[in-house]
C-alpha cells in the first residue's frame, strides 16, 4: 500500500472507526450541535452533559466517513471528565495543527488523536477530521 | 471468478480515442490516470484545445460589434457553433439555441423569464425525486416568490421513476413538468417521451435536463417535442463556462429578457428600450466566445465518431461495469434501474464513500464520492453519500477491471 495511505488509515484510527466509543443519542442534554460538511454530506450531531464546568458525558451520532467517525470517537474520550474550556483549547490546537502544514500534532498529549495526523497529506480529508471538533465548539457556544 | 462477464469489444472508431485526450496520458499519484468521473466533467480532446488556442492566438476579437475583419470572423465562428448545436439536436431553427453558462443557468433562465410571469399562488411545478439540485432550487426560489407549489414524483427502490405517479401528479394547475433525462447520481434513463406526450395532452409545458444524456445518445428535440432542453458543454468534451438552452421559438418569443445589457437590445433610450429577437434577447453582454468555438470543435469530434456508435458501446460498457461491481465482495449498488446510462453509484458496508474515493485516488482512479448534488435522492435511499463511477467514450473494460481490483483492496483494508 502507498505509504501515505498507510499513515492515513492507521490501526488506531481504523479501530475507532469500526468500534466508535460513545456513539449514541443522548437525552436530556445541556447542549447539542449538528454540523454538516456541505461538500460531501457528512453529518454529525454532538451531545453534551455538563456539571460544574466539566463535561460529564459526551456522545455523538453521525453519518460519515471513517476519519470523521474515528475523530468523533476520540473526541468524546478526550473531553469527558475534563474542563469545558480546556476542551475548547484542545479543539483549537488540534484544528490548527491539522490545518497548518508547519505545526505538528505530536504536541497534543493523546496518542490516539495523534493518529489523525495522516490527513495532512490528504487536503480534501482534513475537514473530515476537524468536523467533530467544530461541532463540539458549537455545542459549547450554546452553553454560554 | 467464474461468472465474470464478457468485456465489450472496443469498436474500431474508438480504439484510438484515448490518444485524442492528452490528459489521459498523465499520471496521478505515480499511476496512470483512470478517469471515471465523467458525469462531473469530461476531458477535452486535443482538437477542442487547439481550436480555443487558435482563437486566442490568431482570431481573438469581440463579436456582434466591430466591422473589422477579426470581429466579423469571430462572429461567424461563434454563430457557427449555434448552427452546429441546432443540427446536433435537430432543432427547427438555430434561433432556438440560447447560449448560457450551462445547464444551471438555463434552468434559472426558464424559471425567471418563462415561468415566473405564468404562475400565481397555488399553481404547480412538477419534478421528480431524482433531480439534480439545479432542477430543484430554481423552482423552490420561484415558489417562494410566487406562492406556487413544487410537486415531487416518487421513485421506486430500484431507482426507476414511478412514471404513473409522475403522470398522475399532472393536474389542472400544473404549469411545468421538469425532469432529468438521465440521473447523474444513479444512471437511470427516464421515459421522457411518455412524459412529454402526457404533458402536451394536458397543456403543460416541459423542460428536459439533458446534462447527462446529450453526450451519450442522439437527441431529437423535434421528435421529442419538448418545450425546453438544457445542457452544459463541459460534460460533452467542450469548455467549462458555456452551455445552452434549447427552447421552441414560439416560447422564446413570448419570454421577457433574462439579464439586461449590451447585445440583447434592439434600441435603447431613456424613454424605453426594445429588445432583440431570440436568442439574442437572452444573451446580454460579451459571451464566452472561445467557449462557442470549443463547442464547434467538440461537436465535430463527437460526430466524427458517431453518436449511435458511442451509445451502443457505452451501453455495453456500463452494463459490464454494473455486472462486475454487483459481484464484487462488499459492494452494494445504489439504484439498479431498468435502463442505465453513464453512471453507477455504489456503497460498501465496510468503507464510506469518502474512504473509497481516497484509496482509489492513490491508485490513480478518479471517481466521485459524495451526494452528487442530489441530496433528496440520497435521503430516499437512506444514505448520505455514494461512490460513483461514470464513463465516457474513451473508457474501456480495463478501467472497470482496475476499479474492481482496487475495491477488492478497499474491502481488505476495511472489511
Ligand atoms: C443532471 C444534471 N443537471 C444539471 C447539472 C448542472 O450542470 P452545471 O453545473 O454544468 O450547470 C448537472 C451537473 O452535474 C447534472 O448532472
Amino acid at each position: 500500500m502507498n505509504p501515505e495511505l498507510k499513515a492515513l488509515y492507521r490501526d488506531t484510527l481504523l479501530k475507532h472507526s469500526r468500534e466508535p466509543k460513545n456513539k449514541s443519542v443522548l437525552k436530556d442534554v445541556d447542549a447539542y450541535f449538528e454540523l454538516k460538511n456541505p461538500l460531501c454530506g457528512d453529518l454529525i450531531t454532538l451531545y453534551l452533559k455538563v456539571s460544574q464546568k466539566m463535561v460529564s458525558k459526551a456522545t455523538f451520532e453521525a453519518q460519515c466517513c471513517s476519519i470523521c467517525m474515528a475523530s468523533a470517537s476520540m473526541l468524546t474520550e478526550q473531553i469527558t471528565q475534563s474542563d469545558i474550556e480546556e476542551g475548547v483549547d484542545f479543539a483549537d490546537s488540534l484544528i490548527e495543527s491539522l490545518l497548518q502544514p508547519g505545526i505538528s500534532i505530536a504536541t497534543l498529549e493523546n496518542e490516539d488523536i495523534q493518529s489523525l495526523a495522516g490527513v495532512k497529506s490528504f487536503p480534501s480529508r482534513i475537514r473530515c477530521a476537524t468536523l467533530p471538533w467544530e461541532a463540539f465548539k458549537g455545542a459549547v457556544s450554546r452553553l454560554r | 471468478m467464474t461468472d465474470r462477464p464478457t468485456p465489450p469489444p472496443i469498436p474500431e472508431a474508438l480504439k484510438k480515442a484515448r490518444d485524442d485526450f492528452p490528459i489521459l496520458k498523465r499520471e496521478v499519484n505515480g499511476k496512470p490516470l483512470i478517469y471515471l468521473d465523467n458525469a462531473a466533467s469530461t476531458q477535452k480532446p486535443q482538437s477542442v484545445i487547439d481550436a480555443i488556442t487558435q482563437y486566442y492566438a490568431y482570431e481573438n476579437s469581440n463579436i456582434h460589434r466591430g466591422v473589422h475583419l477579426l470581429s466579423t470572423e469571430a462572429t461567424a465562428a461563434y454563430e457557427n457553433a449555434r448552427t452546429k448545436l441546432a443540427a446536433y439536436l435537430n432543432a427547427n431553427d438555430e434561433s432556438e439555441i440560447v447560449f448560457t453558462r450551462g445547464a444551471t443557468e438555463s434552468i434559472n433562465l426558464v424559471a425567471h423569464s418563462f415561468l415566473a410571469p405564468l404562475v400565481s399562488a397555488g399553481d404547480e411545478i412538477l419534478i421528480s425525486h431524482m433531480e439534480h439540485h439545479a432542477n430543484i432550487v430554481p423552482w423552490q426560489l420561484l415558489c417562494e416568490r410566487t406562492g406556487a407549489v413544487l410537486k415531487v414524483a416518487p421513485i421506486f427502490d430500484n431507482g426507476d421513476l414511478d412514471t404513473d405517479a409522475y403522470l398522475s401528479l399532472m393536474g389542472p394547475r400544473t404549469k411545468l413538468a421538469a425532469i432529468v433525462h438521465v440521473s447523474n447520481a444513479i444512471g437511470t434513463v427516464n421515459p421522457i417521451e411518455r412524459i412529454i406526450e402526457a404533458a402536451k395532452d394536458r397543456g403543460i409545458h416541459t423542460l428536459i435536463d439533458s446534462a447527462q444524456s446529450i453526450q451519450h445518445m442522439k437527441l431529437d428535440v423535434q421528435a421529442l417535442d419538448c418545450d425546453f432542453l438544457v445542457f452544459s458543454a463541459h460534460k460533452m468534451f467542450m469548455p467549462t463556462g458555456i452551455g445552452g438552452l434549447y427552447g421552441k421559438r414560439a416560447k422564446l418569443d413570448s419570454m421577457r429578457p433574462y439579464q439586461g445589457g449590451g447585445d440583447m437590445i434592439a434600441h435603447v433610450s431613456f424613454d424605453g428600450t426594445t429588445y432583440k429577437e431570440p436568442p439574442y434577447r437572452f444573451e446580454a453582454g460579451t459571451p464566452h466566445i472561445a467557449g462557442g468555438i470549443g463547442i464547434s470543435a467538440g461537436i465535430d469530434y463527437i460526430e466524427s465518431i458517431g453518436r449511435d456508435l458511442i451509445h451502443d458501446y457505452e451501453t455495453q460498457l456500463i452494463d459490464y461495469a454494473a455486472n462486475r461491481l454487483k459481484s464484487t465482495a462488499g459492494v452494494r449498488l445504489i439504484g439498479e434501474p431498468s435502463h442505465r446510462s453513464g453512471a453507477i453509484s455504489f456503497v460498501m458496508d465496510s468503507a464510506h464513500a469518502h474512504d473509497i474515493g481516497t484509496i482509489l485516488d492513490t491508485e490513480g482512479i478518479a471517481v466521485r464520492s459524495g451526494h452528487h448534488c442530489c441530496e433528496p435522492l440520497m435521503k430516499r435511499f437512506g444514505i448520505s453519500a455514494t461512490a460513483r463511477a461514470s464513463i465516457a467514450l474513451y473508457n474501456n473494460h480495463e478501467d472497470i477491471d482496475a476499479l474492481v481490483e482496487s475495491l477488492g483492496r478497499v474491502h481488505q483494508l476495511f472489511g
